[in-house]
């Protein structure tokens, strides 16, 4: 008699989660939290990103050798921000940063974690064994500047998304990169002939800021790790080394392990470092390496050699100036392109050309935000607002437009034998709330699916009842 | 690892391509007879769009251009690209703008011209403009090379050449009384005579088969700009010239451009001061001109009209100049040069937005002729609106000024400036003995300039009014009138059948084309805000929508209670602030049942001249009556300086015309333009999820190529409490605002279900007799008085009355309520 009507395919995909450092990190298990606070790199990164209550909570503690009430540390902070106060603890207890130990008293205290300070306090006060990458070196003969660096990352970052859009225009990537994508759910084999093709996700990654993207391509490629027989730690570890590392200094390669050395090939490939050769000893971190755990989270300053390239017209014209075709491809996911000329591109916004984005996942706050990340000069000097807001609403219009319908699942009661029957479990899933649409005449009714179970035993019983 | 397959297949675009072909739909402009085209070159037929078929489509979908063109090493400082379609980009921000600017209005037409980037578009008529102005087919190419960033198609420059070439070469003179057929070049003159049409045209009293050459000694033919001087303080003048200039910018600029614009400019400005200009020519036979014209258009050289105005001693002068007062615009004086330039008036047609001061261009260009004056306008409120224009501006007095319309018939013996509508020219059948006497008169007549106003609006009105093919009727007004020359005053060069290249070529080339946005940073017209409010169907409206017939379907939008609801409201928002309210309907029914409702005068099509004047005049004065209803009478022919708010509730279907010709209507520039960030406030009114959408959408795309930008709002804050308390269906919400309870809103439904398939349509012919205006008044209480509310930008602007919203209905058990498609999941 019931059957469920499912509206799931027809919801609109959720957007594609970023996680951030911490977030990453509390979603470790403990003993992992443990091995990695050994070292102090990576004490240095969780405490930056820690919030400035917490910071502060963490120096005071710093020092302390005995657990210190929770009482006495809830007095540091005014009774006005408890709230702060809670998601502070909450946050500090979930990285492991400080654990929960009773005074002898009897009263609940708190404890730094014992790795985690001693590790601590040798990044702030030094001291403890050398970073793996400090090394002295001899004075490379051929020096590679910051200018260099940032090109070299950039294009090698740039190979990666070309192999998303499909272009033909860069070289191909390795196979481990592909499998990384593959993994990340950004492509998918097709089903015809397994090649590789971009997923929703994919285009929702693709309008991300280049740092989010670093970031969340490492993630993903963290999770492989231990697949591919590398210690996460270790990996971890080297990783925060570079984000602390200078831009345009180069680093030596001396006592890596073997693993660490393979991490860094992968490294080399994405272009977050450079090598001259594989074999060179030495290597220099670009500024995606930088950018990796400090960067996410805050805005990025705008790249002064990173030139805005768009312009977007109240006529719904999008011109860009690019010869890229990677650019071009991104621009191709939500406009219709006109023209190409040899350095810009014409297209346009239209309803269509919007809503295909729309279907693939794309959100309107992706698109506006990729246009205004992109702006061209022209448009941020007669700015603010650097886009059209007609522009902008007329995105955010045609989202809504989509939405305008509301799903609640549910399951179809119908074919009821009597007008008492209907009645009876009409006003019986109506009084229990779960009743979603009924109509008397077509003796037909729609109750949640939470709600379903209840209705269906309560229609058992009623009708073992009065049969 | 190969690089995977492209994401998207590319299915979805052949589906595009064919909605762009499709035709508008709603096709308001009639569409020319086969027979239409003759008279217009066969270069004007060419296409240069059809040269790029060949362009191959990147992956992206794009038509790519890259292999034809090499990006040249300094493209920066070049603000141009060409495509081999014809379309032409150019950055509004590069330092040359200014000169690429100049030069692409002279030689395309423009698509778009909105903030950043504009878009022009060569055509054949646009070229022969450009010849007219004289303009070099060599220089056209050079210029264009120089100013792009690549190299330009080749296709290109041979599209130039072939509209170029033979353009403009040869030049119909009327000197002293005599036609003159006149070239600079021997050679095509020769080619000419040679066919015997035109042999048979040639005046036969000179010594057979000499052409004559004259080498003129042409010592400084005055030209428009000096004339002005003797007109206009001589202030004025050199102000705007060095305006024109533009400072030191040059250092950055490549020199070539440079150079070569100053050389080009000169040319075109100082051309008859060259001191012995060679020009070959022959006599023609008065009678045969006609022939001769079609017979030159036929050869692919169309004759050039000129007037050497100045050595017509036939004619008398007629004693009229500008007054001190009137000063030109800059734009004003600019369009005016290219039609003077040469010391002579050229016919063609000059293209500024309502309310830029069309009539001033006009006024002006009679005044410099000084020979007898034909104005034509289309109603008989623009006639007395252009004899006042004419007392304004220039010395002319009534005993100089004729009125011919049905209903006001001055004398026309010796008066110097004859102003009358299209349809009295046309009129086929039957006059009174007066109007017979003045017809006559009128064709007897040698004129020395014909104004054409707005004649782009000349198509619908006679088609409206006289049922006829329009081109044909326009021939026929050039050919009962004979003038020598003759300058169309239009707002938009546009018509839903892009035909209108076909009409221009009877009129004359395109002399000038203002830039709405530049003229409107500049204060010179009004700051706009357009906003397209979306007023939700009510479920009893919209379910009728959606099972009636098509003609229904219209009234049921329009009517729809909660639009009349937001328009209630926005006039009593606006009467508040003070302002002019234009409400504009093209639908009979809507307007008198909203004026009415409303309490608001209204003019339509059966109301009588006198009437019209009477409630114009109330509007312009009477502080009382703020609002006033009219129909589409009113798109083009009255002109309304004080509104400056227009609420479009209904209109015809996708017109972009008519929508810029109503913009029109407020563009006025105001007081204190420069005060306030917007002056003037544009809204559509539009019924969600019906047919509106579609055509608004359709509508606007003309004024947003111009640069305007639509907002839209979903919901007017005001009206909150009203359309929550509407939700819950409660009855005593706010008893101001009309239809807010379901039972009136029922009795509307009723009405609009009896009306007739006559009231659903369109205003045609009149109905029943107007309502007497005298009522309005005497139903207005006293006791209204208008507050001028002080606020900041925001409020003042409307801004902040507009936000977004998006518009849940309550879940409720009514069917009614329910989108169609939940028919679906009920069945």
């Amino acid at each position: 008699m019931s059957n469920t009507i499912s509206g799931k395919n027809l919801l609109r995909p959720t957007g594609l989660q970023c996680k951030n450092l911490q977030e990453y990190l509390k979603s470790r298990p403990p003993e992992v939290l443990n091995k990695l606070y050994h070292n102090p790199p990576i004490c240095l990164a969780v405490f930056r990103e820690l919030p400035v209550i917490a910071k502060h909570y963490v120096m005071r503690l710093l020092f302390v050798e005995q657990p210190v009430p929770q009482a006495v540390i809830a007095s540091w902070c005014s009774k006005l921000h408890f709230e702060e106060h809670q998601k502070v603890v909450l946050i500090l207890n979930e990285l492991n940063v400080w654990k929960e130990a009773s005074i002898p008293g009897g009263l609940p205290g708190w404890i730094l974690n014992t790795t985690f300070k001693k590790n601590l306090k040798i990044v702030l006060l030094g001291g403890g064994k050398p970073w793996t990458m400090s090394n002295q070196l001899e004075i490379d003969s051929k020096p590679r500047d910051v200018a260099f660096l940032d090109s070299y990352a950039l294009e090698r970052w740039e190979c990666v998304l070309h192999y998303m859009v499909g272009s033909q225009q860069q070289e191909g990537i390795s196979a481990d990169a592909v499998r990384i994508l593959l993994h990340a759910g950004l492509m998918k084999r097709d089903e015809a002939d397994g090649s590789p093709v971009i997923t929703q996700a994919g285009f929702q990654f693709l309008l991300l800021e280049t740092a989010l993207q670093v970031w969340y391509f490492i993630l993903q490629y963290l999770d492989t790790i231990e697949a591919r027989g590398l210690d996460l730690v270790e990996c971890l570890t080297f990783l925060f080394q570079l984000n602390f590392s200078t831009l345009g200094k180069d680093y030596s390669t001396e006592g890596m392990s073997e693993g660490l050395l393979t991490f860094l090939q992968h490294l080399r490939e994405f272009g977050l470092v450079y090598q001259r050769k594989r074999k060179a000893g030495r290597f220099y971190p670009t500024r995606l390496a930088l950018n990796i755990a400090t960067g996410q989270n805050k805005p990025l300053s705008r790249d002064p050699e990173k030139e805005g390239y768009i312009v977007v017209e109240t006529n719904y014209r999008v011109y860009a100036y690019t010869n890229s075709n990677l650019q071009v491809a991104l621009l191709g996911l939500f406009c219709e392109m006109l023209y190409r000329f040899p350095n810009l591109v014409v297209s346009i916004l239209t309803r269509d050309s919007v809503r295909q984005a729309l279907k693939s996942g794309i959100t309107a706050a992706q698109i506006v935000g990729y246009l205004q990340q992109h702006a061209h000069s022209k448009m941020i000097e007669a700015g603010p607002p650097i886009l059209p807001p007609t522009i902008v609403d007329q995105i955010k219009l045609w989202e809504n437009e989509r939405n305008r319908f509301i799903f609640s699942e549910g399951v179809l009661y119908s074919q009821f034998l009597s007008q008492t029957d209907f009645e009876v479990l009409r006003d019986h899933a109506l009084s229990t709330g779960v009743l979603i649409w009924q109509s008397e005449r077509k003796r037909t009714m729609v109750v949640t699916k939470a709600g379903h179970d209840d209705v269906k035993k309560f229609w058992k019983r009623y009708s073992k009842g009065s049969s | 690892m190969g690089p995977p397959k492209r994401f998207k297949k590319d299915n979805d675009r052949g589906k595009w391509k064919k909605r762009k072909e499709d035709p508008e739909e709603y096709n308001d402009d009639d569409t020319l007879d086969d027979n239409e085209t003759e008279g217009i070159p066969d270069a004007a037929k060419n296409d240069v769009e059809k040269q790029d078929d060949t362009a191959l489509e990147d992956e992206f979908g794009a038509k790519d251009y890259r292999a034809q063109m090499v990006l040249k090493p300094d493209c920066v400082l070049r603000p141009l690209w060409v495509a081999p379609n014809g379309h032409i980009f150019l950055e509004s921000f590069s330092p040359v703008y200014k000169h690429a600017h100049d030069f692409l209005i002279a030689i395309s037409e423009p698509v778009c011209r909105p903030e950043h980037i504009h878009e022009y578009k060569l055509t054949a008529y646009s070229l022969y403009a450009a010849v007219s102005v004289g303009l070099q087919t060599h220089d056209i190419i050079e210029y264009l090379k120089r100013l792009s960033k690549t190299t330009v198609p080749d296709g290109i420059i041979e599209f130039i050449k072939l509209c170029t070439l033979s353009y403009g070469k040869v030049k119909l003179v009327l000197k002293h009384n005599k036609y003159f057929v006149e070239s600079p070049y021997p050679e095509v003159l020769q080619k000419l005579l040679k066919d015997p049409v035109i042999q048979e045209c040639r005046l036969k009293n000179t010594v057979e088969d000499e052409i004559i050459t004259n080498i003129q000694n042409k010592t400084k033919a005055p030209q428009f700009g000096a004339k002005a001087v003797t007109n206009v303080p001589t202030g004025v003048t050199k102000v705007t010239e060095t305006n024109d200039q533009v400072p030191a910018e040059a250092a950055a600029v490549p020199e070539d451009i440079t150079t070569f614009y100053d050389k080009m400019d000169k040319e075109d400005e100082d051309e008859e001061e060259e001191q012995e200009l060679k020009t070959v020519s022959f006599e023609v036979n008065q009678e045969k001109i006609e022939i001769i014209q079609k017979r030159c258009i036929e050869l692919e050289y169309p004759l050039l009209a000129e007037y050497d105005f100045r050595n017509d001693t036939v004619n008398p002068d007629i004693n009229i100049d500008l007054k001190p007062s009137a000063v030109l615009r800059p734009y004003q004086e600019k369009s005016l040069r290219k039609m003077f330039g040469n010391g002579r008036a050229r016919s063609g047609v000059i293209v500024l937005p309502c309310g830029a001061g069309k009539s001033l261009v006009g006024v002006t260009a009679c005044c410099t002729v000084r020979k007898r004056a034909l104005v034509l306008c289309n109603s008989g409120v623009s006639v007395e609106q252009w004899k006042q224009q004419f007392k304004m501006w220039s010395t002319a007095d009534d005993s100089m000024i004729c009125r011919f319309t049905s209903e006001a018939k001055d004398k026309p013996m010796g008066c110097g400036i004859l102003i009358t509508t299209y349809s009295m020219i046309t009129h086929t059948q039957k006059r009174s003995w007066e109007a017979e006497q003045t017809m006559r008169w009128l064709q007897e007549q040698e004129w020395g300039i014909m104004v054409l106003d707005v004649f782009h609006d000349l198509t619908s009105i006679m088609c409206l009014e006289v049922h006829t093919i329009p081109a044909k009727m326009f021939r026929r007004v050039l050919t009962i009138v004979q003038s020598h020359c003759k300058l169309g005053l239009t707002a938009t060069l546009l018509r839903e059948d892009d035909k209108i290249a076909d009409l221009n070529f009877l009129i004359g080339p395109k002399l000038y084309e203002a830039n709405w946005l530049e003229l409107q940073k500049r204060g010179f017209i009004a700051r706009v805000q357009c906003a397209e409010v979306w007023c939700p169907m009510t479920p009893e409206f919209y379910r009728e929508y959606l099972g009636c017939k098509m003609s229904k379907k219209l009234l049921l939008y329009v009517m729809n209670p909660n639009k009349f609801r937001c328009c209630q409201y926005l006039i009593r928002y606006h009467e508040r602030r003070g302002d002019k309210t234009i409400v504009f309907s093209d639908n009979v029914f809507a307007l008198k049942h909203y004026a009415i409702k409303m309490n608001k005068p209204y003019i339509y099509g059966p109301t009588s001249q006198s009437e019209r004047i009477q409630i114009l005049q109330n509007f312009k004065f009477n502080t009382k009556v703020n609002t006033i209803f009219v129909s589409k009478v009113a798109d083009t022919s009255f002109d309304l300086p004080e509104a400056n708010v227009l609420i479009q509730i209904s209109s015809h279907g996708g017109s972009r015309r008519q929508e810029a010709q109503r913009l029109g209507r407020i563009l006025r520039a105001k007081k204190g333009a420069i005060a306030e960030e917007y002056n003037a406030f544009f809204y559509t009114l539009v019924s969600q999820d019906t047919m509106e959408m579609n055509y608004s959408r359709k509508r606007q795309r003309f004024l947003v190529n111009q640069g305007y930008a639509y907002k839209v709002i979903t919901k007017l804050a005001g009206m909150e409490e009203v359309r929550i308390a509407y939700c819950h269906l409660s009855e005593d919400s706010e008893p101001d605002l009309m239809y807010t309870s379901r039972e009136e809103q029922g009795h509307l439904l009723q009405q609009v279900l009896s009306a007739s398939d006559m009231d659903a349509d369109e205003e045609r012919i009149p109905g029943e007799g107007p309502r007497p205006f005298v009522t309005y008044f005497t139903s207005l209480g006293l006791s209204f008085q208008i507050i001028r509310k002080a606020g900041n930008m925001t409020s003042m602007s409307g801004a902040d009355d507009a936000v977004y919203y998006e518009y849940k209905k309550a879940p409720s058990s009514s069917t009614a309520n329910k989108h169609p498609l939940f028919k679906k999941f009920r069945a």
